[in-house]
């Protein structure tokens, strides 16, 4: 039986590491991709500091609904140019609520033959106990998340 | 009751290894605490309080007659667990296919900017050597 507390994805991206680390450090770029179509995020509110200590914060916005919004912010760990970013997430959700839901997050970037990036994800846990605060950050979120993905199919 | 609030104690049962190792047990048969607390070395009591957490969390179901509880592996809140994750697992999904595509945007800028430079540089050569 098989009990995932972490998400971990692998994926090839045909660009070399370099430009792959760019398109996540750089606020400018994530902007243009992070998030599924239908939601923006305003390069405004948009900061990237990829050092240890260092925080990137989006925002992401529904097109159609302004007041539907997440708020990502990512304290980094654990900072390595063009090969690793790692560090814990805070996420809120929709206004009305105060939750926030905290994830450790690590983003591998490995060189791979033809100058293409095999990028590991590892997200979670999905597991620990939360507190009420917390309980609600995972309802807005995941609201939100349900609302993000009917509208990505 | 929310859909969140159980998930919370889904995953809060699920965070124990020793619970996880009766879960897998539980996959292959029903079982009753002593041959649950036979791989472990830990007291029957300890692994009673174990199966209360399991139990709370509809993980695990158990029989209520007879002087042995028997218990029983509940998929159906771990598949709503995994369903769960799956619903990030596709959010990055999306955002990679977009990802992809800007890749591909910014590779063709810098080939052209570098085509571009290229022909600027010939171009001051040709002047150089025109003087």
């Amino acid at each position: 039986m098989t009990t995932t507390t972490e998400l971990t994805i692998s994926r090839i991206f045909d660009a070399p590491p370099e430009l792959v680390y760019r398109a996540f450090v750089d606020a400018d770029q994530i902007c243009q991709w992070f998030g599924p179509v239908g939601y923006s995020c305003p390069y405004e509110s948009a900061h990237s500091d990829a050092e240890v200590g260092g925080h990137q914060r989006l925002v992401m916005i529904n097109d159609d609904d302004p007041t539907d919004r997440s708020t990502i912010d990512m304290t980094f760990t654990e900072v390595v140019e063009n090969e690793l970013l790692a560090g814990h997430q805070d996420v809120q959700g929709i206004p009305g609520t105060t939750g926030t839901v905290r994830f450790h997050m690590r983003l591998e970037f490995h060189a791979e033959p033809g100058g293409k990036t095999r990028l590991e994800l590892r997200q979670g846990p999905f597991r620990e106990p939360l507190g009420d605060d917390a309980v609600q950050g995972w309802e807005s979120s995941f609201t939100k998340l349900d609302s993000l993905l009917r509208r990505s199919l | 009751m929310s859909a969140p609030d159980q998930l919370s104690v889904i995953f809060g049962a699920l965070a124990d290894p020793t619970r996880r190792a009766i879960l897998a047990r539980l996959a292959d048969g029903d079982a009753n605490v002593t041959e649950l607390a036979e791989p472990f070395s830990i007291s029957m009591p300890a692994i009673s309080r174990h199966l209360k957490v399991l139990e709370k969390a509809g993980l695990i179901a158990r029989s209520r007659s007879g002087q042995w509880r028997s218990s029983t592996l509940q998929a159906a809140p771990l598949q709503e667990a995994t369903a769960w994750m799956e619903q990030y697992r596709q959010f990055w999904d999306t955002s990679f296919d977009r990802l992809d595509a800007h890749l591909r945007r910014v590779q063709q800028a810098d080939a052209e900017q570098a085509g571009a430079e290229q022909a600027g540089a010939e171009h001051g050569t040709t002047q150089r050597t025109a003087e």
